[in-house]
């Protein structure tokens, strides 16, 4: 603690009179920067909003890049496998997501769950990237993991995940953001990274991502 | 539940032992933010930045003072240190022009006993401030503040004394009535 408290005389104060304050003098004292209601729902939410963000890039080099890669990998083959069976099967009319097709509705909710994840670890980035938008300094982490995130959200973009039009929305806006984050060099100024951040706060990628991410979705505790 | 089962429970990873935790404290640590840095909006983030250190370094606890004391010591040292770089900030931002004029106060009489006797705390040194909010305004025991400010029982006492003093003679013709 600081040692603004001590003075050569406080250590050893003797027996002072330890006599309150008038009565009228203490009621006075007690309005003192009287505290507001507490807004305990706000203050929660944020503290979990940043140890969220911090366990999620904590261990970056080890297991973000990889889960990234993963998820990117397993919509690849998805997709991939996707427009393969399409292509054997002549007699397949075009995709039909509709709720009379079984087989794609399971799709459907396997994809919707991959994007709620790649939308919750986009939150926990977005999250930490705009806390650090003042000191700088992890540009080139900043940027490689935006660039997986990227990589994933444009196999999102071309998936089935993208025809539910505000997730469609959602996600376009979140490239243009990862996209410049991408982009941000090891030398980049404060304004570079300022106007990333304003780009953010006007289009409200931040809380509609919060809006859009179930309590819970983002991984955390090693998850990732 | 104590605060070891409390704690076991949050180092364990169940996140409503840390809502539990955040609930049973955060009114204390808003209102002695709020109180120190009298601006609710500072007092919030300051309260956020609280709770982010101790649930970070809950590990490190040994149970030798309450964690109601200990998460009160984290609260003034993140409010106090807040506070000085958002002077900092400030005294870099004011023109020379402007700075004499920060350090005037305004003589005028005001009859209002509520604004002398804020402006009689604001002007107490730091020190003396943070023990009277803490003692006489927050109702903290002297033992509770010289474990959160990590001094001395009797340097929070001999502080207390002073800033009363202090407060005393600022508002000598209240106390008279």
């Amino acid at each position: 603690m600081d040692d603004y408290l001590h003075d050569a005389h406080d250590d050893a104060p003797g027996e002072l009179p330890d006599e309150p304050l008038e009565p009228s003098l203490l009621a006075a004292a007690r309005e003192y920067h009287r505290p507001p209601e507490l807004p305990r729902e706000a203050i929660w939410r944020a503290i979990q909003a940043e140890r969220r963000a911090a366990r999620a890039t904590r261990p970056v080099p080890r297991r973000w890049i990889p889960w990234a890669a993963a998820a990117a990998a397993l919509l690849a083959v998805g997709v991939g496998i996707g427009r393969l069976s399409l292509r054997t099967d002549p007699g397949t009319p075009v995709a039909n997501w509709g709720p009379s097709a079984p087989a794609p509705r399971v799709s459907a909710a396997a994809y919707r769950l991959t994007t709620l994840e790649h939308l919750g670890q986009s939150e926990a980035f977005l999250t930490l990237f705009r806390s650090s938008v003042r000191t700088g300094g992890q540009e080139r982490l900043a940027s490689a993991t935006a660039r997986q995130l990227l990589a994933t959200n444009r196999l999102l973009l071309d998936s089935p995940a993208a025809t539910d039009r505000k997730t469609r929305v959602l996600l376009e806006d979140l490239e243009l953001v990862l996209a410049e984050i991408a982009q941000l060099a090891t030398d980049a100024r404060p304004d570079d990274r300022a106007l990333i951040r304003e780009g953010m706060d006007r289009d409200g990628v931040l809380s509609r991502l919060r809006t859009e991410v179930p309590a819970g979705m983002t991984p955390t505790r090693g998850d990732l | 539940m104590d605060d070891r089962e409390l704690i076991g429970r949050v180092l364990a990873g169940d996140p409503r032992a840390e809502r539990e935790l955040y609930d049973a404290h955060v009114d204390r640590v808003f209102r002695l933010s709020c109180r120190i840095a009298g601006d609710p909006h500072r007092a919030q983030d300051y309260t956020q930045e609280t709770f982010i250190r101790g649930f970070r370094r809950l590990a490190d606890f040994r149970g030798e003072s309450a964690l109601s004391t200990w998460l009160c010591a984290i609260a003034v040292s993140v409010t106090l240190n807040g506070l000085r770089s958002q002077r900092r900030a400030r005294d870099r931002e004011v023109g020379l022009d402007e700075a004499p004029a920060l350090g005037t106060r305004t003589v005028e009489a005001d009859p209002d006993l509520k604004v002398r006797m804020a402006r009689a705390i604001d002007g107490l040194p730091e020190g003396y401030r943070t023990v009277f909010v803490m003692h006489d305004v927050e109702g903290y025991t002297h033992e509770e503040i010289a474990t959160a400010l990590g001094v001395q029982p009797g340097t929070s006492k001999a502080q207390l004394f002073r800033a009363r003093a202090k407060l005393r003679t600022a508002l000598a013709d209240f106390a008279r009535d």
